[in-house]
Formats: structure tokens, sequence, C-alpha cells
């Protein structure tokens, strides 16, 4: 009966290990996950920076002629 | 009704502005360039990469006004360019100013970045701003 008993324990070991399996691999596959969270704050992208450039760029050719053409108002 | 008032009032502003320079300075451009030609040969007047002329060193008022004056037609060469190509007059003299750092500053004449210190150019080119990439 004891040995009966022993036997049962065992048992329920053994189940007790299957949960604990199963809770460590459920832990597993959802730690596995890429969570993908929508941030609180909106993404802001600066690009005013680029733009300035960009113009500045765009009015060197202008600004050459701007100094040709105004001889005096550029001494050197 | 008041961006239309404000530029009027803007233009009033650039008038009197250059019909005080004129009363002012009743020196002849040729000579006001002169002037400040000499200046910066001295190294008391530079150019600066906002598209102006700035002074670096003690000056007289004939140099003051010459500086005044031409900064004051700078600023008006400016606007026209600028409502030409839809842009700002600050950008257009900034571009103006890449250029003249670029290739007008002589070695030996004193220049200023932003609000900087006064450098005096060496014998190699200024390291401009980085909006200015491409100004030659």
């Amino acid at each position: 009966m004891s040995q009966d008993r022993e036997y049962r324990d065992e048992g329920r070991m053994d189940r007790n290990t299957l949960v604990l399996a199963c809770v460590a691999g459920a832990s597993l596959l959802l730690g596995g996950c890429i969570q993908v969270k929508a941030p609180d704050k909106p993404i802001e992208i600066n690009l005013n920076v680029k733009v300035q450039q960009e113009v500045v760029v765009r009015l060197q050719k202008d600004a050459q002629s701007l100094i040709e053409n105004n001889p005096e108002l550029f001494p050197e | 009704m008041t961006r239309k008032s404000s530029l009027t009032a803007l233009l009033l502003g650039i008038a009197a502005i250059g019909v005080a320079g004129a009363a002012f300075v009743a020196m002849p451009a040729r000579a006001q360039s002169d002037v400040v030609a000499s200046a910066m040969a001295a190294g008391t007047v530079g150019e600066q990469s906002d598209g102006y002329l700035g002074i670096a060193g003690s000056v007289g008022n004939d140099v003051h006004s010459a500086v005044e004056a031409i900064n004051i037609k700078r600023r008006a060469a400016y606007t026209d360019l600028a409502a030409k190509r839809g842009a700002t007059v600050a950008d257009v003299a900034a571009a103006t100013g890449c250029q003249t750092l670029a290739s007008r500053v002589k070695p030996g004449q004193v220049y200023r970045i932003g609000t900087g210190a006064w450098q005096t150019k060496g014998s190699g080119p200024i390291a401009l701003p980085s909006y200015c990439a491409n100004a030659n």
C-alpha cells in the first residue's frame, strides 16, 4: 500500500513537471515573440536642416552672379 | 491684412534706413568700397558667413558708415534675389556668404563664421559651414 502511494506520488510529480514544462514552454514562446508596440509620442522627423542646405546650395550660382554684378558692394 | 501691413511696414523701414544712410553717407559708392577695401586689408573689417560685412577692430566713423551703407545695399540686393527665387533673404544672404568666404577673402584678411570669433585667413581654404556644400 505504501508502495502504491509512492507510485501515485511519483505520478503526481510527473504531472507537476509536465505543467511546469508547459508553462515554461508557453513563456518561452511568448518571450520569443517580437513585440511591436505603438510609440506614445508621434514620430517627428526634422527636415529643416536638409531643406535649408538644399536652398542655399541651389542659390550658390545666383549668389555668384550677384557678387559679380555688384562689385561695389563686394570690395576685396 | 496683417501680412500686407507688416510687409508695408518692413518696406517703409528699409526705405527709411536707406534715406537715413544716404543722408549720413555723402560718399559715392566707389569711395565707400575703397574705404572698406583698405579696412579689409588692415584686418579691421571682414566678411561674415551671414553675407554681410562686419567690423572686427577699431575703425573710424568713415569706415563705420561705409560698412553700414554697403550692408544696406547688400540687403536690398538679397531681398530682390530672394523675391525672384522664392527664398528667404537670410538664405540668399547665407549663400552669398558661402561665396565670399570660399573665393573672395584673401589670405591675411579676417572673416567670421556665425557668431564666432574673427579669424585671419591662412594660405588654405576657409572651413565653410556645412550648409555651404558645393560652394565653388
